[in-house]
């Protein structure tokens, strides 16, 4: 029998670990959100389905197990893929608990406080908030790079145990393994590897010697390197998401293209994920103390998640106190298992304050808003800290279990546990108070925005986007749902790499399922496309460069249209290569297919001086051939332009967003609540052009709804009161826009 | 020294992945990434802790 040097049983509780990991997992399943979500959800359960490649680095592993989930036999696709994201943190939570009760036994005789602590600290772990609200939508691969932490964890543990054991070497051969592997879900994969060797160093020094088991390490690193060996192989066979084309083979898989330069070029770009560009570490984006601020803010957010700044004190005090209990337990891990503490700690350290140094972010959506003019990320990035506020959670519940002990002591006449244990509820705090936050039970907004955008556009049209949350959730209506296959959707932002736009080039055109589309556009006769969306050849699209140094206003003409271009209303002030290839698609398809800008590009249209031709047919903005003048159906409307009021307002009473945003009641993500707002303006909007055409009773309801769109987002301040928000553009792009251009020509 | 069932399980990995892949070349996408899961996550795994 395992025993500590203070006599205590070091037996694990595995059954007690496997009960809890099932309850978080309850839990997750009662708050798992039932399709889609904004920002990469989509893109990741699209990858999944269609087993393609996602953004770079292309997380192979994930793409495996995905694939995997989305086989299982109930549910839609959308909600087995999220449930991969449960079952990683629930086998995470049930980890901890093992890990806890490790460092508890070698401090508490009593068995059942041990295992209650030890329960505390998986409960604590499981609904810290961000850890609660990834587990519970697939929308990152970080759930799973979690598990494989949790799992070198408990392995580290066992060898701390006992390094000179029969099994260490074998242990620390499988971690190497592990960390190898959880490499090709995500490079985060190597954060736990400083821990391992500071754990190695402290515990058995001489191992580091032994080349044998150094080699035999290395080796197994190195094959858990071998699943990125998937992503040349399928990207061969051009899946519908096929992200950087790491692959030389233009039309079909072959042994010379698949090892040639080129594949091997594309691979090793989009593993080193060059498609970013990421500065150098020694140039700060923003200084240090606010990157540490960023960690703090959402630090702050696990413990109560108060996405509309109504319990701010509250909130504060709750940090502060999770903040010093994680500190205590730190103190009593040190003192009482000193052996785990040296992976533990560095752990602890690698995912937080190394992390936030190696993440280098400019400052977070939602830090510090009175500062204007600060460069910002486009979202809130708490999720690269899951990991350390996971493992916070472990501290702070083994400092709660010392706050209890010593209540316990002051009572007299020994430990009176029982009667002192009330004080665990503290732990529970989280769980109540961000429930309403984390949860993502009812969330259909995402899948039916994709589906309204999608369906303001014509049979064949071509729709640019401009981001991720008004390109991916139409993907994954498109790829996975089978909805409105028949639009071509080109992002700009993806425009500017080299691979994206040979990827639209081999799109096949899809038939228009008229049954399936909105009734606005039956009885019509739309003719199928016989051209591909662009009449470049490949090599021609290759020769496009990052951008024109172009500074002077130049005229694009294409039939009736003539739209001055002046490179000053551009977003780097020169066409970048997404500029210039809208244009081209846009006098490629004049005539054959209807030509649609996305209206989350926030005005996109105008900067390319497409004003006269732009109306306004719901979500989108229709490019018409020809000159628009008001009519009967067109309205010009100050500010905005023309509106299509009659297919507008037949578009709106066919969307589902606006119902599901009402249902729900909330829009937690705020740099996200673009897409609510762009609801909300459209209905504003369509209202004052029937009021102008003196349809006041349905002007009067239309508005009513998109003012209860805002009211349930919680922005309504941005529309009604003395002074309305300007809403910002309704999506961000985690893609660099384009190569940096002079400042002059 | 290695014993007679890691030696098994290592061969059984090494022919599970080796499946995943030849399916993944074929173009398949169920088998594929079964065999590679499984693999990976499984096979190999406990071939590296059993004695």
């Amino acid at each position: 029998m395992a025993t500590a040097a203070s006599g205590h049983d070091l037996r694990p509780s595995y059954r007690a670990a496997a009960l809890t990991a099932l309850a978080v997992l309850g839990l997750y399943v009662v708050t798992l959100a039932p399709t889609t979500a904004m920002w990469d959800a989509s893109e990741y359960i699209t990858a999944a389905y269609t087993l393609g490649i996602p953004h770079p680095p292309g997380n192979p592993l994930f793409v495996l197990l995905g694939r995997v989930a989305s086989l299982l036999p109930f549910g839609g696709v959308a909600y087995r893929v999220n449930l991969l994201a449960a079952v990683c943190s629930a086998l995470s939570a049930g980890i901890w608990f093992l890990v806890a009760e490790r460092v508890l036994a070698q401090w508490l005789a009593l068995r059942w406080v041990r295992v209650v602590g030890a329960g505390l600290a998986a409960v604590l772990s499981a609904t810290a908030f961000t850890v609660w609200n990834q587990s519970v939508v697939n929308e990152k691969v970080y759930t799973v790079s979690l598990a494989f932490f949790a799992v070198v964890s408990w392995l580290t543990v066992l060898w701390c145990d006992d390094p000179d054991g029969r099994r260490a070497d074998r242990i620390l051969v499988l971690v190497a393994y592990l960390i190898g592997l959880g490499y090709t879900n995500h490079p985060a994969g190597f954060l736990v590897a400083p821990a391992v060797a500071t754990a190695v160093i402290v515990r058995r020094p001489r191992t580091i010697l032994r080349w044998r088991l150094i080699a035999s390490g290395a080796l197994a690193l190195v094959l858990g390197l071998t699943p990125f060996a998937f992503e040349p192989i399928r990207a061969a066979h051009h899946p519908a998401l096929n992200e950087g084309e790491p692959t030389g083979c233009t039309d079909r898989i072959g042994v010379a293209c698949t090892f040639s330069d080129t594949t091997v070029r594309r691979l090793m770009a989009n593993i080193n994920r060059e498609q970013y560009g990421k500065p150098n570490l020694a140039e700060r984006q923003a200084p240090f103390s606010a990157q540490l601020g960023m960690w703090w803010l959402y630090f702050k957010w696990q413990w109560l998640r108060d996405p509309y700044g109504t319990q701010r004190p509250l909130q504060s005090m709750l940090a502060f106190m999770f903040l010093g209990l994680g500190v205590a337990g730190g103190v009593v891990h040190w003192r009482r298992d000193r052996a785990s503490f040296w992976f533990f700690g560095p752990l602890v350290f690698t995912v937080t304050f190394a992390l936030v140094y190696y993440m280098n972010f400019k400052y977070g959506a939602s830090q510090a808003p009175e500062l204007a003019g600060v460069e910002r990320e486009v979202r809130d990035r708490d999720y690269f800290y899951l990991w350390s506020y996971s493992a916070w959670s472990v501290w702070a519940a083994l400092g709660l279990v010392a706050l209890w002990r010593l209540a316990a002591e002051r009572m007299g006449q020994g430990a009176r546990w029982s009667w002192t244990a009330p004080i665990l509820l503290l732990g529970a705090l989280p769980l109540v108070g961000n429930w309403r936050a984390a949860s993502r039970a009812g969330e259909w907004a995402t899948r039916e925005w994709a589906r309204d955008v999608l369906n303001s556009v014509e049979p064949y049209g071509v729709l640019i986007t401009g981001g991720d949350n008004d390109t991916f959730p139409l993907w994954y209506a498109q790829e996975v749902e089978g909805v409105r296959r028949d639009v071509t959707v080109a992002v700009t932002s993806l425009l500017n790499t080299d691979w994206y736009a040979r990827g639209l080039l081999r799109r096949p055109i899809e038939r228009y399922d008229e049954a399936g589309g909105p009734a606005v556009y039956r009885g019509r006769r739309w003719p199928v496309p016989t051209r591909p969306i662009m009449s470049l050849t490949t090599a021609q699209l290759n020769a496009i460069p990052d951008y024109l140094d172009v500074r002077e206003p130049q005229l694009f003409q294409q039939g009736e249209i003539r739209a001055v271009v002046d490179p000053r209303r551009l977003e780097f002030g020169v066409p970048l290569r997404s500029d210039i290839l809208v244009l081209q698609m846009l006098k490629d398809n004049l005539g054959a297919r209807p030509f649609y800008i996305s209206r989350t590009t926030a005005g996109y249209a105008q900067s390319l001086g497409l004003e006269r031709h732009a109306l306004v047919q719901g979500l989108v903005t229709k490019i018409a051939p020809s000159p628009l003048a008001a009519g009967r159906d067109t309205v010009a409307v100050q500010g905005l332009g023309f509106i299509d009021a009659p297919r507008t307002l037949a578009l709106w009473r066919q969307y589902g967003a606006p119902a599901a945003i009402v249902r729900r009641g909330e829009w937690v993500d705020r740099p996200s609540a673009g897409i609510p707002a762009l609801y909300t303006s459209t209905a504003l909007v369509l209202a004052q052009a029937l009021e102008q055409q003196g349809r006041s009773p349905d002007a009067h309801r239309i508005r009513e709804a998109g003012l209860d769109v805002a009211e349930a987002a919680h922005i309504t301040d941005w529309f009604v009161g003395p002074e309305p928000i300007v809403p910002p553009p309704a999506t961000g792009s985690d893609v660099r826009r384009g190569t940096p251009v002079p400042a002059s020509p | 020294m290695s014993s007679s069932r890691a030696l098994v399980l290592r061969a059984a990995a090494a022919v599970v992945i080796m499946i995943g892949y030849a399916d993944l070349v074929r173009g398949g996408t169920v088998l594929a990434p079964l065999a590679l899961v499984l693999g990976y996550l499984v096979v190999v795994p406990l071939s590296f802790l059993v004695e």
